[in-house]
C-alpha cells in the first residue's frame, strides 16, 4: 500500500538549527519512499506552525505524519492534538522524531549531527508508516483518594481534598496524626508556636466527615491503575476502643512496664498503655503490643481492670482494610539521619550531645522539662552550648551528599530560643554558609546574630568527647583561621534529614520511583514537581525531598489539586498503545507475566497463553523485551517496526 | 558407585506399573564409544539401559521433542514420562519447568550420579589412547576411569579424559530428581568455575575477534548446535523463517511482518549474529551441557560464548541456571540487590 507521509522539521528557533540543517533535513526527507510532503519552520509548536500542519494533513490527504523537533515528553500531545483536531487523522498516525535532546543539544559538528538527524528522522518515518490508527480506551474512575502520612502534608492534603468534596482515607503508621511537626516547639521565622497551628487542623481531620483517619496503619499492598486503585492496609489493634476512652489515665498508672516515649525523642519515658500527647489524634490511649507484659489477664490484666468503662479489649486483633481509590498522595515524611551515624560527634552515647528534635522537645512547653531548657545528664542548665549544622548533611564522602534546606534556619531559632530559656547563656553555631533564602528568614538569621548574640562560627568541628563533666568541641574557625576548643555543656547536632525509614517500602510497594538519596522522585523536577513516574500516585512533603513547613504545605495544596483535577473527570482516557500478545509463538512461559512491573499481564485460556490487560498496561514494551520469542508486541512499536527504523538509522 | 542394576530394576518396575507412558534413558550404542539415547516404552527392553562415562547426551531435548510429538499425536495418555537425567541433564529440566515448558508431574526424573568423575570426552580419549579403539569406559572410583581397549583394561585418571564442562561443573549432582542412583557427589572443583572462558578473555579484543572471525567463517550453518539444545524450543527462530509457524489463528498480518533479523546466507556477519543472538537468548538458562560444543561438525568453541554469558549470571546477578524450578527466571525477575544504581 502507497504511504502518504507528511514530515514536519523544526528549527526550535536556534535550537535545533544552529547544530543541524533542517532545511536539508527537510529536504531529503522529501525523497523518502512514501513521503509526500516535507517542509521545515521555525517553531512548529507555534500556532502558524501548527495550522501549516493541520492544512498540509488535509490538503495532501496524510495517512501519517513525523514531526522532527524536541523530546516527545515536551510536544508529542501537542501535535498528537493538531493531527487529530486540524487534520482530522488519528493522533496514533503522528510520531515524533527527537533531533533536540538526541541530536542538536548533545552534539557540536553541524554535518555530523545533520546526518544523525537524517536517521532519526528516517527511522521514524518508517516506523509510522506502520502505525495502525488506535482509539484511546476509556475507564471509569473511583472519585475517592488515599493520603499515606498523618504528617502536616498529609493533614493538608487530605483537608484540602475532603473539603473539595472527595472521599478521603488518611493512613498513618504511628498512633496519632501530627508527625514531625507535632514535636516542633516554636516555628522559624516568625516563633509561633508549632502545637497551636498545627493541633487545629488535627481537630479538622477528625472531624471531617469526608475523612476516614486509620491510624496504627501500613499500606500492605496495591494493585490496580490511576483512577481504580486497590488498596489493602494492615490496621495494627490498638486495643483500647477510642469511641469509649475517656482519656482518664487511669490505666497507665497502674502499668508496670516504662519505656522510652518516641514522642520525646526518648528523652522521658512512657507506660505501655499511653497517650503519645494531649492533643493527640484520634484522641485515646493506646496499647504497644511490643512492650506490653503479654496482653494476656492472667499475667497482667491490671489496665483493663481499672478501666471504668471497659474500653480496653485484648482480644482486638490487626485487621486488613481494603480500600478502592482513584488516587493516591505519598506524605511519609523524614526522619533524621541518626547520631549514631557521625563518629566524630560520639555517634549519640553522650547524653548531652542531643539532635535537633530532642532539643525541639527540650525546648516545648509540653516537652519533658515542662519548657525549660535542662542538659540531659544533671538536669543543670547549660550556660554554653555549641550547634553544629550540616552534621550528616553537605558531606558526599562519607554522609549525604545534599543540603538538608532546613537545618540553618531551625539552628537559628534554636540558638534565639536557648537565649531566651536562659538570657545569660552564649550559644555557638560552627557553620559552612549560611542558607537563608524565604520570606523573613535571612531578617531571622541576622536578629540571631544581632540581637541573641549567637556566635556563628564559620567551620567545621572535627571532634566532640566528654571530659570533666563537658563536652569538649574542637573545630577550626576558618575567617580567623584558628583551631577552636570550647568546653560545652550541651551540643546540639542539626542532623541531615533523609527519607523516613517506611519510605523505601512504600515506594516499592506503590511502584513508584527514588532518586539516588532514597526521596521519592517526582515525574520532572520542574514541570511536574508533584507527581510521581506512577499515573494517580501524587508526592507531598519532606518524603519528596528536605523542605520546610511552609513548602510542605504548598506542596501537600499541589499535590491535592492535581488530584482533584484529575479526578474531576467521570472518565480517565488511557494510551491504547499497549501490548499485544501473538498466541501462535506464545509457550506461556511466564517470563512477561514476571517481567511486567504493572502486573498487566496473566496466562490464560486454554495452554495458558499470556493475555493483556489492556488498562493495567502502560505500553512500558519491558515484556517486549523478555519475550525470547517475539511473541508479544507492543503497538505501533511493533518488532516489525523496529527492524524498520534500525534498518533506516543503518542507512539499509 | 552407581548400581545400574537397580536402574534398570526401577525402570522394569515403573513401565510394569504402567505409572509412566515410557523411560528415555541410555543404551549401548551400535556405532561407535558413546551410549545411544533410547526411549523404552516395553518393560523387557528395560535391560538395554546403561549408565556409564559415555552417556554425554542431555536428555532432557528427548522431553522437549517428546511434547512437540505429544501435540500432533492423537493419544489421551496422560501418563508421565520418566528420563534418566545426570547433573546437567537436572539443571536442565529444572530450566523447562521454570519456563512452564511442561508441567512437573508430566515427567518422572530418575536423577543418576556421575560418580564426581563425569563424562568422557571422546576427542580426549581417542587422543589419549593414541589410535587404539575403546572398547567401553566405566567409572573407576571418583578419580579414574576404567578404559577397555583390545589390549585390555586400564585405570586412567577421570581429568585426563573427562569434558572440559565437567572440569568446570559446580554442581555435578541432580538437584530435581524423583528418585536418586548413586552417591552424591558434587564437589569437584578440579578447574574454576569459567576458567576457560576467564583464560580467553586475557586475550585482546583483536585477537579475540579474529579467533572468533575465524571460527564463524568455517560455521556451515548446518544448526546442529540449535537442534540439540534442549533450550532451543521455539517454533519460530530468528534466524530461518522456514519454521515460521502458520497457524490456523495466523493472521494476514501476521503472515506480512515476518521480519528477516538474520540472512541465512552464511556469511561471516550473518553467522556471527546467528550464534550472539542464540547466546543471549541462552543467558540465564544455559545450564552448560556442552551439547552444541560436541555435536558441532566443525568444533566451534560454542561453550565459550554460552558459558560468558553464564558467567556474567553468576557474577552479577548470583544467578545459576537450573538450581530452582520455582525460582524466577534471571531475566524476568528483578531483585533491590541488583546492580545497576539507576533502577530504584
Amino acid at each position: 500500500m502507497t504511504k502518504r507521509t507528511g514530515v514536519f522539521v523544526c528549527h526550535c528557533g536556534n535550537n535545533i538549527a544552529a547544530t543541524v540543517d533542517v532545511a536539508r533535513v527537510a529536504k531529503e526527507m522529501g525523497e523518502v519512499e512514501g513521503v509526500i510532503f516535507s517542509k521545515d519552520y521555525v517553531y512548529m509548536c507555534s500556532d502558524p506552525g501548527q495550522s501549516t500542519m493541520a492544512n498540509a494533513i488535509k490538503d495532501n490527504k496524510l495517512d501519517s505524519v513525523v514531526v522532527s523537533c524536541c523530546s516527545p515528553t515536551l510536544h508529542e500531545k501537542t501535535f498528537r492534538e493538531v493531527t487529530e483536531d486540524g487534520g482530522e487523522l488519528n493522533p496514533y498516525r503522528c510520531e515524533i522524531a527527537n533531533i533536540r535532546e538526541q541530536c542538536a543539544w548533545v552534539h557540536k559538528d553541524k554535518p555530523k549531527a545533520t546526518e544523525k538527524a537524517l536517521k532519526i528522522t528516517k527511522a521514524a518515518i518508517k516506523r509510522v508508516q506502520n502505525n495502525q490508527s488506535l482509539t484511546p480506551i476509556g475507564v471509569p474512575v473511583t472519585k475517592k483518594v488515599m493520603v499515606i502520612g498523618g504528617g502536616v502534608a498529609g493533614i493538608q492534603a487530605a483537608l484540602d481534598l475532603a473539603n473539595a468534596g472527595l472521599q478521603v482515607v488518611l493512613v498513618e503508621k504511628s498512633p496519632t496524626l501530627g508527625g514531625n511537626m507535632i514535636k516542633l516547639s516554636e516555628t522559624f521565622p516568625t516563633l509561633d508556636c508549632s502545637q497551636c497551628i498545627l493541633s487545629p487542623k488535627m481537630v479538622e481531620v477528625s472531624k471531617n466527615k469526608n475523612i476516614k483517619l486509620l491510624t496504627q496503619a501500613e499500606v500492605q499492598d496495591v494493585s490496580g491503575f490511576v483512577g481504580n486503585f486497590k488498596v489493602k492496609v494492615r490496621q495494627k489493634a490498638i486495643f483500647v476502643d477510642p469511641e469509649l476512652c475517656k482519656i482518664c489515665d487511669d490505666c497507665s498508672k497502674v502499668c508496670p512496664t516504662v519505656v522510652k516515649n518516641e514522642y520525646d525523642e526518648n528523652l522521658t519515658a512512657r507506660r505501655a498503655i499511653f497517650i503519645p500527647f494531649a492533643q493527640a489524634i484520634p484522641a485515646t490511649y493506646t496499647l504497644d503490643e511490643s512492650s506490653c507484659l503479654g496482653l494476656n489477664p492472667v499475667v497482667c490484666g491490671k489496665c483493663a481492670d481499672v478501666c471504668e468503662v471497659g474500653a480496653i479489649n485484648y482480644d482486638m486483633r490487626p485487621k486488613i482494610i481494603t480500600e478502592d481509590v482513584g488516587a493516591i498522595v505519598v506524605a511519609t515524611g523524614f526522619d533524621l539521619y541518626g547520631k549514631e551515624n557521625l563518629g566524630e560527634y560520639g555517634m549519640g552515647k553522650y547524653d548531652n550531645v542531643l539532635d535537633g528534635l530532642q532539643f525541639e522537645r527540650l525546648c516545648s512547653a509540653s516537652g519533658p522539662t515542662g519548657g525549660h531548657v535542662l542538659r540531659p545528664s544533671d538536669h543543670k542548665e547549660p550556660k554554653n552550648v555549641v550547634f553544629i549544622q550540616c552534621a550528616g548533611s553537605r558531606d558526599p564522602e562519607s554522609h549525604c551528599a545534599y543540603c538538608s534546606k532546613i537545618c540553618c534556619m531551625y539552628t537559628a531559632k534554636h540558638a534565639t530560643l536557648y537565649k531566651h530559656h536562659v538570657p545569660d547563656g552564649q550559644a555557638y553555631v560552627f557553620y559552612i554558609d549560611i542558607r537563608s533564602g524565604g520570606k523573613g528568614y535571612e531578617e531571622f538569621v541576622q536578629r540571631s546574630m544581632e540581637r541573641d548574640e549567637v556566635m556563628y562560627l564559620r567551620g567545621r568541628v572535627s571532634k566532640v568527647y566528654e571530659q570533666d563533666g563537658k563536652m569538649v568541641v574542637k573545630g577550626v574557625d576558618t575567617i580567623s583561621g584558628k583551631n577552636v576548643q570550647i568546653d560545652a555543656d550541651m551540643v546540639v547536632l542539626a542532623l541531615a534529614m533523609q527519607p523516613s525509614k517506611g519510605t523505601a517500602d512504600v515506594a516499592k510497594t506503590l511502584k513508584i520511583g527514588r532518586d539516588k538519596d532514597g526521596f521519592l522522585a517526582e515525574a520532572h523536577p520542574k514541570l511536574r514537581p508533584v507527581e510521581s513516574v506512577t499515573a494517580g500516585i501524587f508526592l507531598a512533603g519532606a518524603a519528596q525531598a528536605p523542605k520546610d513547613i511552609p513548602e510542605t504545605v504548598c506542596q501537600a495544596s499541589a499535590a491535592a489539586s492535581k488530584v482533584i483535577a484529575l479526578l474531576s473527570k467521570d472518565e480517565l482516557m488511557h494510551s491504547p498503545a499497549i501490548a499485544k500478545v501473538r498466541l501462535s509463538h506464545c509457550t506461556g512461559c511466564e517470563m512477561c507475566v514476571q517481567a511486567c512491573p504493572y502486573g498487566a499481564i496473566s496466562l490464560t485460556g486454554p495452554g495458558a497463553k499470556a493475555s493483556v490487560n489492556d488498562v493495567l498496561c502502560e505500553g512500558c514494551g519491558t515484556c517486549q523485551a523478555v519475550c525470547l520469542r517475539a511473541a508479544i508486541d507492543v503497538k505501533n512499536i511493533t518488532q516489525l517496526q523496529i527492524h524498520d527504523m534500525i534498518n533506516a538509522s543503518l542507512g539499509v | 558407585m552407581i548400581d545400574v542394576a537397580a536402574l534398570k530394576a526401577h525402570a522394569k518396575s515403573l513401565l510394569e506399573k504402567g505409572s509412566v507412558r515410557a523411560v528415555i534413558g541410555y543404551r549401548k550404542s551400535t556405532a561407535g564409544l558413546l551410549a545411544e539415547p533410547a526411549t523404552i516404552a516395553d518393560a523387557d527392553a528395560t535391560d538395554d539401559l546403561i549408565f556409564d562415562p559415555t552417556c554425554v547426551q542431555n536428555l532432557a531435548l528427548y522431553l522437549v521433542n517428546d511434547k512437540k510429538e505429544r501435540v500432533h499425536s492423537r493419544s489421551d495418555d496422560k501418563r508421565p514420562i520418566a528420563v534418566v537425567a545426570k547433573g546437567c541433564d537436572s539443571r536442565a529440566i529444572t530450566v523447562l519447568l521454570q519456563e512452564k515448558h511442561f508441567p512437573r508431574e508430566s515427567v518422572h526424573v530418575i536423577g543418576v550420579s556421575c560418580e564426581g568423575t563425569g563424562v568422557v570426552d571422546a576427542r580426549k580419549l581417542a587422543k589419549k589412547l593414541d589410535g587404539k579403539k575403546a572398547l567401553s569406559v566405566n567409572f573407576d572410583g571418583s578419580e579414574a576411569f576404567s578404559i577397555t581397549t583390545e589390549d585390555g583394561a586400564q585405570s586412567i585418571p577421570a581429568a585426563e579424559v573427562m569434558a572440559e564442562r565437567c572440569l568446570e561443573c559446580r554442581s555435578a549432582h541432580p538437584t530435581l530428581s524423583d528418585m536418586t542412583f548413586g552417591e552424591a557427589k558434587s564437589e569437584r572443583a578440579l578447574h574454576a568455575p569459567f576458567q576457560a572462558v576467564k583464560h580467553k578473555m586475557k586475550d585482546e579484543q583483536d585477537n579475540r575477534w579474529a579467533f572468533w572471525a575465524r571460527q564463524f567463517d568455517r560455521c556451515l550453518r548446518c544448526y546442529a548446535c540449535r537442534s540439540v539444545c534442549p533450550m532451543c524450543y521455539c517454533e519460530e527462530c530468528v534466524v530461518d523463517s522456514i519454521n515460521f509457524a502458520v497457524l490456523p489463528d495466523t493472521t494476514a498480518d501476521e503472515k506480512a511482518d515476518r521480519i528477516k533479523w538474520i540472512e541465512r546466507s552464511p556469511a561471516r556477519s550473518e553467522t556471527a549474529m546467528y550464534h550472539m543472538v542464540r547466546a543471549i537468548h541462552l543467558a540465564g538458562r544455559c545450564v552448560d551441557c556442552a551439547e552444541c560444543e560436541r555435536v558441532c561438525p566443525v568444533n566451534i568453541p560454542l561453550r565459550l560464548l554460552n558459558t560468558r554469558l553464564e558467567m556474567e549470571a553468576f557474577e552479577t546477578f548470583e544467578y545459576n541456571p537450573g538450581s530452582d524450578m520455582n525460582a524466577p527466571t534471571l531475566t524476568s525477575s528483578f531483585r533491590d540487590t541488583d546492580p545497576n544504581s539507576f533502577i530504584r
